[in-house]
């Protein structure tokens, strides 16, 4: 496996921001909002996280892989994308749907 | 080439004698000197001194360290090489080594904490607005009506007062 790209595997994801607190670059933006759903059976309805946003800017990232080593869900990975190259800022910066693993549409 | 490190500590006041009995015996390749911040030791020291020296074919070597508080004897005399490890060390851990050459490297003088200490606060670190203080928010129909609040995080690296100036 190539150190080449951390990919994000979004339904992994709790948005528990673990990997944003840790990432000493600070590289990865997070947004998240929380909805109530109410399984059948149960007595109060429970509490989740749902995924809005999540970028890597991958013009600060050092590739230290810390936040794979952090996320508890396993959402993160090591991927075999190529190292991105662009000429402004902006496109270094990907999104969810960029991020998702190769291999996966 | 697998080489086992010997590490060994020394008294502070006996940082020269031992480096010498190394010089003496063989170990006359330096290869370096740093500074480990180790903050507030038993109360009695701040810093560890290290040093690497090596017989020339480097077929041994040792690691010496030190437990210091901010002053060191300097070893310039006895291994020139050092001299220049010793003003970066003295630069980034604040460390005075008492004999050498002061004079500075890289950092004018009156720069405030030395950078590599970890007491030393990043200013692009306060000044930055950091990811992982956002909390998930409670949201109905789009809008917000409240925060999953927990704890006020804080950075690593950023003192407590530092985010409420």
């Amino acid at each position: 496996m190539k150190h080449s790209f951390i990919a994000l595997i979004e339904d992994k994801c709790t948005s528990c921001m673990l990997c944003v607190r840790e990432c000493p670059a600070w590289c990865i933006n997070l947004d998240s909002h929380t909805v109530e759903v109410t399984e059948e059976g149960a007595r109060r309805p429970k509490k989740v996280n749902v995924l809005d946003s999540f970028d890597i800017d991958y013009s600060l990232c050092m590739y230290c892989g810390v936040c794979i080593d952090v996320c508890p869900f396993d959402a993160l990975a090591w991927d075999e994308h190529r190292a991105l190259t662009s000429t402004n800022r902006e496109d270094m910066i990907l999104s969810i749907a960029d991020l998702r693993p190769s291999g996966s549409s | 080439m697998n080489r086992v490190f010997t590490w060994q500590q020394v008294a502070p006041d006996q940082w020269r004698n031992k480096i010498s009995e190394l010089i003496d015996s063989g170990f006359f390749y330096f290869d370096f000197l740093t500074g480990v911040d180790r903050e507030n030791i038993d109360g009695q020291a701040d810093c560890e001194v290290v040093a690497h020296l090596a017989k020339p074919d480097l077929s041994d070597s040792r690691i010496i360290f030190t437990q210091v508080k901010s002053e060191l004897a300097s070893i310039a005399d006895l291994a020139p090489a050092s001299s220049w490890y010793e003003r970066e060390c003295a630069e980034m851990y604040g460390i005075t080594f008492t004999g050498g050459d002061t004079s500075p490297l890289l950092r004018h003088e009156g720069l405030g904490r030395p950078p590599l200490r970890k007491s030393a606060v990043l200013a692009a670190r306060v000044l930055t607005p950091w990811p992982g203080g956002a909390e998930p928010e409670i949201r109905e129909d789009g809008r917000k009506v409240g925060n999953v609040s927990r704890r006020r995080q804080r950075p690593p690296g950023v003192p407590e007062n530092w985010l409420s100036p």
